[in-house]
């Protein structure tokens, strides 16, 4: 088919002087650049001059940076009913995060996210609807409620509370995320409930977790601050825009990436020489990390006053991790003697290992031994007898392959060169979505069946769960599921089985034959699925919910959420959702009404603001807590969302503190300058504010052998097979659909730039393949391994690779893919890379599904395949589509 | 070119000074493009009536352009600073025998960050803009290649008259305009 190229518009009305501005920040990724949106009726326009306009700017000029509006920022929406003209615009007045109006190609056209009949935002769902006959089919919300409580009934009276499963967001704004873990983890009481990007509610970056430092520790501040910035899996310029296009390039640090991808943001480093490129092997960072330490270790590099004052002592260690023998992280998963060390013991294992030495670093690493060695100089060597203030950045090219190891030696590396509580020099996580999650508690982990050897407490793994059949009712808020977990195909073919593969389908919208079916369904081994989405999801929604439930979103309604430097803002609504739709709070309040959860008073919500009062006091204890505002708020008699409403983008960074009674934001966490001694009003003094997150406050070097068989012998496993002619076939975001794929499919120009999935290929590998850029090529794995027993450990080697394949645990599956490809030298060779969560090219289908049995968390880069053409693309000669340019033009 | 010294943020003692591309890359000010000291003609920025449409303005003649060498012009305003090129490949909108001679306008559609003097000849592309790095592909409309313009670089309409070639309108909205020609859309 082809398509008719989509040409901007080359004029935009100008908001007249009059226009109503509502404050709110991006949508997608994890800076959250703040914006301004300006709504007037359709009919009016202002005039060019400055003072005939809201943009108070005369139309045209040539000032850079100044005010203007770009095509892909104006929209006509819906309020009360009535259209009305909006622009959303970066905010020229912010001074945090994004001063002066700066922002990225996402936040950029956020305007077209909006939903307008007239553009391709029409295909937002509008009605609840039940799948009859294969049909969906429009209901009401009552319907669509009282069915699902009555299977739901059903299910958890029959089967227990751990066969109704709940997939979600996390990010998805505070009042959502509460009201969903209210409702499956307090009210329904399940283990089952799994966020967007992992098969279960574990850790992240593990490792810096059990190390003390939290994961958004820094400010944006810190990374202009540093003298060297250690970038590990990370090109912010590519998933943190303005990060580092407004607190990375404007500083005059030196950025060490550690990434296959050469990216714009390295390239650009390099060429300003201020970057190295570390081209690594993925997966072995944890190597590099430990020849790093050891040629710091062996020239004396060390900041030594840091490690004396901060680091903990084989007595503070062995009162378990420093956190004392207390239900904690580290004492589910410790393997004792592996990992735990203090600074002589870690040093001893350093100088020990041989996978440190630099020839064997560099050959496994694939990175030359002088980069490294020069490297390990940039980070740590004193210069005039000082120590370089460098801050340690990691993300996922880092934790998610793999997952423990990567991030234990990640975070050791950074504590030796002194780094993690003070400005500019911090350990951190760059972030990936915004940090929207509030939850509610409970979850009776009691009912998972999962264990770590030693009967020790393990993560629910819901995708081990729903391939083993025992899940009997899925509610998926707002993810693909499938395209984003791994072993897409596996995942996505037993999904199917399980629905709309069994013979008992929804015949009629009668209420008790639905029930009658459905029942037969979960009887007869089936489950029963609920898809609430903005859009369509593929295939969740469009091929296996029984019940499909309109949302609405950002912009749709008051809502709250921090970034990744911990900053809360209010997303102000500002125009009516399409047809039917409704927050999931408001359906989540709807099922809880059904189900008789009511009765007590609970989820007696009016408005968005209920819940972010009511979630307030859940977040006390973290680093999220904004309980002091509402409080502030109250004390005021005005509602927490109003009185966040005032701070406008500026916001205020959590955890809010008090002091002569004014709230006070917390720039960033474990620097000790944070210990003001007495507490205020409803404040909460966590020692994470000033020491690192341990019982002594004092870090924990953690040693990361690289032969653990817990790693090697499933890195071993899944390596390309050169009898097979594999390569690597890694999997990452691209800049300009980074996270907002669901709205950028929508967003014409966006679409327009990536119509379809890619895969960048080195020149060598396309070439004995006989590949040309513009190419469909076809990669294949077929061995895609996929645990499907032995949720339980008893002995230290059952969780294991080579154990749970020969006990049988392991299913040997195959999984496929069809992308464009684009030949360039920008990647390593022998890697390939192609987009991750394409619903229709899932990149994941080659990757496998046994996750690290340190954490629970999957391997996620470490998919591989054979990579052969197909045929050629309409890209190839198609020239308004698609660019199939390298990415590092400098 | 003078550094212009600027205090960035007080408690930074370390980084007290900028040099003037940092400056521009800091972002938090307006800086008239003439007072930046950009190639070429300095640009008084006036408010200037519009036009009721598009004019047709001779800009240049296929003899005279050599492949990969740009051309400099203004269309359809005085301060609307474009470049006329030669590829050397087909380009979607490319007129003359090859179809390869483009014409785009020079401000970043960002944040009007100035493309003067970027075209990469061997990558038919222009960029990466010194504010925040956005490249584009002359060979597909002034497409985004990598980076955070939110439209695709305006493409001057061309049309070919023997040897002569001929402005005739822009596709899309140029950094800095609210609208094109008086004539809304």
């Amino acid at each position: 088919m082809k398509k008719v190229r989509h040409i901007e518009t080359d004029h935009i009305p100008l908001p007249p002087k009059d226009a109503e501005v509502f404050t709110t920040a991006c949508d997608y990724c994890t800076v959250a650049c703040g914006y301004k949106v300006y709504r007037w009726p359709v009919g009016k326009e202002g005039g060019s001059k400055a003072s005939q306009n809201a943009l108070k700017s005369d139309f045209p000029h040539q000032n850079m940076l100044g005010a203007w509006v770009s095509p892909a920022q104006y929209n006509v929406v819906s309020h009360k009913g009535k259209p009305h003209n909006v622009i959303v615009v970066p905010d020229k007045d912010a001074t945090v995060v994004n001063n002066g109006g700066n922002h990225s190609i996402r936040g950029g056209t956020l305007g077209q996210k909006c939903f307008n009949p007239n553009t391709k935002t029409r295909e937002r769902l509008q009605q609840p609807m039940i799948r009859v006959n294969g049909k969906l089919t429009p209901v009401s919300w009552d319907l669509a409620t009282e069915a699902m409580a009555d299977i739901s009934k059903y299910v958890l009276a029959k089967y227990g509370e751990h066969s109704w499963a709940v997939k979600m967001y996390s990010y998805q704004y505070f009042e959502n995320t509460y009201a969903i873990t209210k409702l499956a983890m307090t009210s329904v009481g399940t283990p089952a409930v799994a966020p967007h990007d992992k098969a279960s509610g574990t850790n992240d970056a593990t490792g810096l977790d059990d190390a003390g430092i939290d994961s958004f520790s820094s400010c944006y501040e810190d990374w202009q601050m540093a003298d060297v910035a250690f970038l590990s899996g990370v090109d912010p310029y590519e998933t943190k825009t303005t990060l580092f296009t407004q607190w990375m390039m404007p500083g005059g640090a030196k950025m060490i990436f550690v990434t296959p991808h050469k990216t714009m943001g390295v390239a650009w480093a390099e060429a300003n020489n201020r970057g190295m490129w570390l081209p690594i092997n993925i997966g072995t960072d944890s190597v590099l990390h430990n020849a790093l330490a050891r040629i710091i270790i062996e020239n004396n590099w060390q900041d030594q006053e840091f490690i004396d004052k901060w680091i903990a002592k084989p007595w503070e260690v062995d009162s378990g991790y420093g956190r004392g023998t207390r239900n904690t992280g580290w004492q589910w998963r410790t393997t004792w003697g592996t990992w735990q060390s203090d600074w002589e013991d870690y040093k001893k294992f350093i100088l020990a290992q041989e996978e440190s030495k630099l020839d064997v670093a560099a050959q496994i690493t694939g990175i030359p031994a002088e980069k490294i060695r020069l490297a390990a100089e940039w980070i740590a060597k004193p210069v005039n007898g000082k120590h370089p203030k460098t801050s340690f950045m990691c993300e996922k090219g880092n934790y998610w392959s793999n997952n423990y190891m990567n991030t234990t030696s990640f975070a050791a590396l950074g504590l030796i060169c002194g780094s993690g509580n003070r400005p500019g020099r911090m350990i951190s996580r760059g972030g990936g979505h915004q940090r929207g999650w509030m939850g509610a508690g409970g979850g009776s982990g009691w009912l998972n069946p999962e264990k770590h050897p030693g009967r020790r407490k393990k993560s629910f793994n819901l995708d081990r769960w729903l391939m083993a059949g025992e899940v009997k009712f899925a509610w998926v808020f707002g993810t693909t599921w499938v395209a984003a977990m791994m072993a897409s195909d596996a995942i996505g073919a037993r999904m199917k089985e399980l629905t709309n593969g069994s013979p008992h389908q929804i015949a009629s919208l009668d209420r008790s034959a639905i029930f009658e079916t459905l029942k037969k369904r979960v009887d007869a081994g089936g489950m029963v699925m609920v898809d609430s989405d903005i859009y369509p999801c593929e295939p969740v929604g469009t091929e296996f919910a029984d019940f499909v439930l309109p949302a609405a979103t950002w912009g749709e309604d008051d809502l709250t959420r921090c970034n990744s430097e911990r900053r809360l803002r209010l997303y102000a609504k500002f125009y009516d959702a399409p047809g039917e739709a409704k927050p999931d709070w408001w359906a989540v309040m709807k099922f809880a009404e059904k189900m008789g959860y009511t009765a007590d008073g609970s989820y007696n919500w009016k408005s968005s603001n209920d819940i972010f009062e009511e979630a307030a006091r859940f977040g006390r204890g973290g680093v999220l807590n904004y309980q002091p505002l509402v409080a502030k708020a109250k004390e005021m008699g005005v509602k927490g969302h109003e009185l966040l409403r005032t701070m406008g983008t500026t916001g205020i960074q959590t955890p809010i503190r008090v002091r002569d009674g004014k709230l006070v934001g917390t720039k960033r966490l474990h620097d000790p300058s944070n210990n003001w001694g007495e507490m205020e009003d409803s404040e909460v003094q966590r020692h994470f504010l000033y020491g690192f997150n341990t019982f002594t406050g004092k870090a924990i070097l953690l040693k990361s052998p690289w032969k653990f068989p817990g790693w090697i012998q499933f890195y071993e496993a899944v390596k390309p097979r050169a009898e097979k002619n594999e390569i690597w076939v890694t999997n990452g975001r691209i800049n300009e659909t980074w996270q907002s794929a669901f709205d950028d499919r929508r967003k014409p120009y966006l679409d327009q730039r990536w119509p379809d999935n890619f895969i960048i290929i080195h020149p060598n590998d396309a070439k004995k393949r006989g590949i040309e850029s513009g190419d469909w090529v076809e990669i294949v794995n077929d061995a895609v391994y996929v645990q499907t027993g032995q949720p339980q450990g008893v002995l230290d080697a059952d969780l294991t690779f080579n154990q749970l394949m020969k006990d049988g645990h392991i299913k040997t599956t195959v999984g496929k893919f069809k992308a464009v490809a684009i030949v360039s030298d920008e990647i390593k060779e022998g890697i390939a890379k192609s987009n991750f969560n394409t619903p229709q090219s899932m990149a994941n289908a080659v990757v496998s599904a046994v996750p690290d049995p340190m954490t629970n968390n999957y391997r996620y880069k470490l998919g591989r395949g054979t990579l052969t053409k197909v045929g050629e693309s309409e890209y190839k000669t198609d020239l308004t589509r698609m660019s199939l340019k390298q990415r590092h033009i400098v | 070119m003078t550094e212009k010294m600027i205090p960035l943020h007080a408690d930074q003692d370390e980084h007290l000074c900028m040099s003037r591309r940092q400056f521009l890359l800091a972002g938090g000010a307006m800086v008239t493009l003439a007072a930046i000291g950009l190639p070429g003609e300095v640009w008084a920025a006036p408010l200037h009536a519009l036009k009721a449409s598009y004019p047709r303005t001779k800009i240049g003649s296929l003899s005279a352009l050599k492949k990969g060498v740009p051309i400099d012009f203004a269309y359809p305003y005085p301060n609307v600073q474009n470049i006329l090129v030669k590829l050397g490949t087909k380009a979607g909108g490319g007129v003359g025998a090859d179809m390869d001679v483009v014409a785009f306008n020079q401000q970043c559609p960002h944040m009007g960050g100035p493309l003067q003097g970027s075209y990469k000849d061997a990558f038919q592309a222009i960029g990466p803009c010194p504010l925040h790095l956005t490249t584009f592909d002359l060979t597909r409309h002034g497409m985004v290649i990598s980076g955070h313009a939110t439209e695709s670089l305006p493409q001057i309409v061309l049309e070919v008259q023997g040897d002569d070639i001929y402005a005739v309108g822009v596709q899309g909205l140029v950094y800095g305009y609210s609208a094109m020609t008086a004539k809304k859309a």
